[in-house]
């Protein structure tokens, strides 16, 4: 399943980036929301597939995560997108917002690899074979 | 590693004798791993002196922590997934038709550890039950810590970032500090008991459900007999049982049939009255 | 009214960061002791405003800073460049901030980390020392501290 991966620090794109590899997920990254958004954009404007799932830190220049989620889920086309945030912001209400804006889960840094792995078997979206 | 094979041989013989835990030639990693810190708060710097000193100088509360240190199991929010799935699928639908009398459900998760699993029914019974119904779950475990852990019902970043769906956590946590605490309402759903399963235990339920994971994978197969019969003797003609993964009771007592629910199996003793109606089942 | 951060604050928090990150095994673990020098060769640091004002700084020896960037990036340690260098500790820097600034009244803002490979002495002026953590790890000096803002808006220090 092609994934993206959308933070504004490299060290955490890596990071994240080698936890979905490790499940065999191809990667797309962003490093803000717009870009994220425009790449989007040009999946479905290209015909070419568009990402399943979407890691998506908060804190980001120019778009930030909780306004790139409530943009993907104000476009029907991207209906079947799972969002899931992955940021610093721990604050129940920080939770709430993020959840009402449409993020289907929420990982609070700092993480280890089975907290994101245990969240995708929640969603069903590890492949078949792959122990929770 | 530290620890020498005699010093082996005595912390396993101790958590034979009080805990029915076989520690097999091979766990010295696990002796060493669990050991160290305890050995560190007590002052001593490697696992191999504090056993030495266990041993030639015993006291019960060391020797009970040094238990406690070999017994805890690891656990987190809804563990393995399918379990908590297949509950809600299958069982609960099977409940709601054979309980409608007097619309209570009782669970018990024996060797609840610091009490996620506990937890998990509670949150996941709280949405699934329909209104009017109540349910009473008990949370066992042998050590006193983890018992202390789990009524406080606190838990760590770390914790609460495994397995829990953020809407659950939001809905039934609040932050303490840094940490992440379960609101009154869950906590007064759960009652916690210190139990030894490899004990004489006192008589608890009858339930209708029972959870006892990954704790029967450290018995030998006499101890395995012996919880499971019990066990059995604390569940509903009609009841349900789950265990870890792994586990199964074929080979150990075949008083109980596996159903298998979807991708995992859970476990009825053979007598149970087939009386619910068809219908009812895999509603919801 | 929330109680200031404490050292044992920071602790658990960086037991947390070190446990997913850089000592994923629990054989080298950040340990709360301070090191034979305490050194801080290079420093990230994240600022924090609104209800709360002040910096939230890790700095560390120049080694430790290496070993945190080949440990995070999953690089060989003679691979690691500056620039990895500065990712690495800004991300550090960001993560311990944002767990911190969860510790302090809401609500609060994180900026973006600043890495400096300098020695960073005086750099804050007008904040006190709210609580660090001065560890060892990997027998390398690394600090988290967290430094609140006295000054007012008009600039003057408080007295």
């Amino acid at each position: 399943m092609l994934t993206m991966v959308i933070d504004d620090s490299r060290a955490m794109r890596l990071i994240l980036k080698r936890i979905v590899a490790q499940l065999g997920f191809e990667v797309v990254e962003a490093s803000n929301g717009k870009e994220a958004m425009d790449y989007l954009t040009s999946t479905l404007e290209g015909g070419t597939e568009a990402p399943g799932l979407a890691l998506v830190d908060w804190n980001m220049p120019e778009m930030n995560g909780l306004e790139f989620v409530t943009a993907v889920r104000a476009e029907p086309r991207l209906r079947s997108m799972t969002l899931m945030m992955v940021t610093t912001e721990s604050e129940q209400s920080q939770i709430v917002r993020a959840l009402a804006a449409g993020a289907h889960e929420y990982v609070i840094k700092p993480f280890t690899p089975d907290a994101i792995i245990d969240k995708l078997a929640l969603l069903g979206l590890l492949p078949n074979g792959v122990a929770a | 590693m530290t620890l020498t094979a005699q010093e082996f041989a005595f912390i396993s013989g101790l958590v034979r004798r009080d805990a029915a835990i076989v520690l097999e030639t091979g766990k010295e990693y696990l002796v060493e791993a669990r050991l160290l810190p305890l050995a560190r708060q007590l002052g001593v710097a490697t696992v191999s002196e504090f056993v030495n000193r266990a041993q030639h100088r015993p006291e019960p509360e060391t020797h009970r922590r040094i238990v406690d240190a070999l017994t805890t199991n690891e656990t987190s929010f809804f563990r393995d997934g399918e379990p908590f799935s297949q509950l809600v699928s299958t069982v609960l639908p099977d409940m709601l038709t054979r309980r409608a009398a007097n619309r209570n459900i009782k669970i018990w998760s024996a060797a609840c550890s610091s009490g996620q699993e506990p937890y998990t029914l509670a949150m996941v019974l709280q949405d699934a039950m329909p209104p009017g119904w109540s349910f009473d779950i008990v949370g066992t475990d042998i050590s006193q810590e983890m018992l202390g852990r789990a009524e406080a019902g606190q838990y760590s970043q770390l914790e609460i970032n495994r397995g829990l769906p953020a809407t659950l956590l939001v809905r039934h946590f609040e932050r303490n500090g840094a940490n992440w605490r379960v609101s009154p309402a869950l906590r007064k759903s759960v009652t916690f008991k210190r139990l030894n399963l490899a004990a004489p235990f006192p008589s608890l339920g009858p339930f209708d459900i029972v959870f006892i994971r990954n704790v029967l994978i450290y018995f030998d197969v006499q101890t395995k007999r012996s919880v499971l019969q019990r066990v059995a003797s604390t569940l509903r003609p009609d009841g349900w049982l789950f265990l870890g993964s792994a586990e199964t009771t074929i080979g150990i007592d075949d008083r109980f049939e596996r159903v298998v629910t979807g991708r995992t199996s859970a476990y009825r003793l053979r007598s149970a009255p087939k009386t619910a109606p068809v219908s009812a089942l895999g509603k919801g | 009214m929330t109680a200031n951060p404490t050292e044992d604050d920071l602790r658990v928090i960086a037991e947390q960061v070190w446990s997913s990150y850089l000592d994923t095994d629990g054989a080298s673990p950040l340990l709360p002791f301070p090191a034979q020098q305490r050194r801080d060769d290079v420093s990230a640091s994240v600022s924090v405003t609104g209800a709360w004002r002040g910096h939230v700084v890790v700095s560390c020896s120049d080694t430790a800073s290496r070993n945190a960037a080949a440990a995070l990036l999953g690089i060989e340690h003679d691979d690691v460049t500056d620039d990895d260098v500065t990712d690495a500790l800004g991300e550090l820097a960001n993560i311990i901030g944002g767990n911190v600034k969860s510790l302090l009244p809401e609500p609060c803002a994180l900026s973006l980390p600043h890495v400096l490979m300098e020695k960073t002495a005086g750099r804050y002026p007008s904040v006190t020392e709210v609580c660090s953590l001065n560890g060892t790890w990997l027998d390398e000096s690394v600090t988290v501290s967290v430094l609140e803002s006295t000054a007012d808006f008009a600039g003057v220090s408080a007295p």
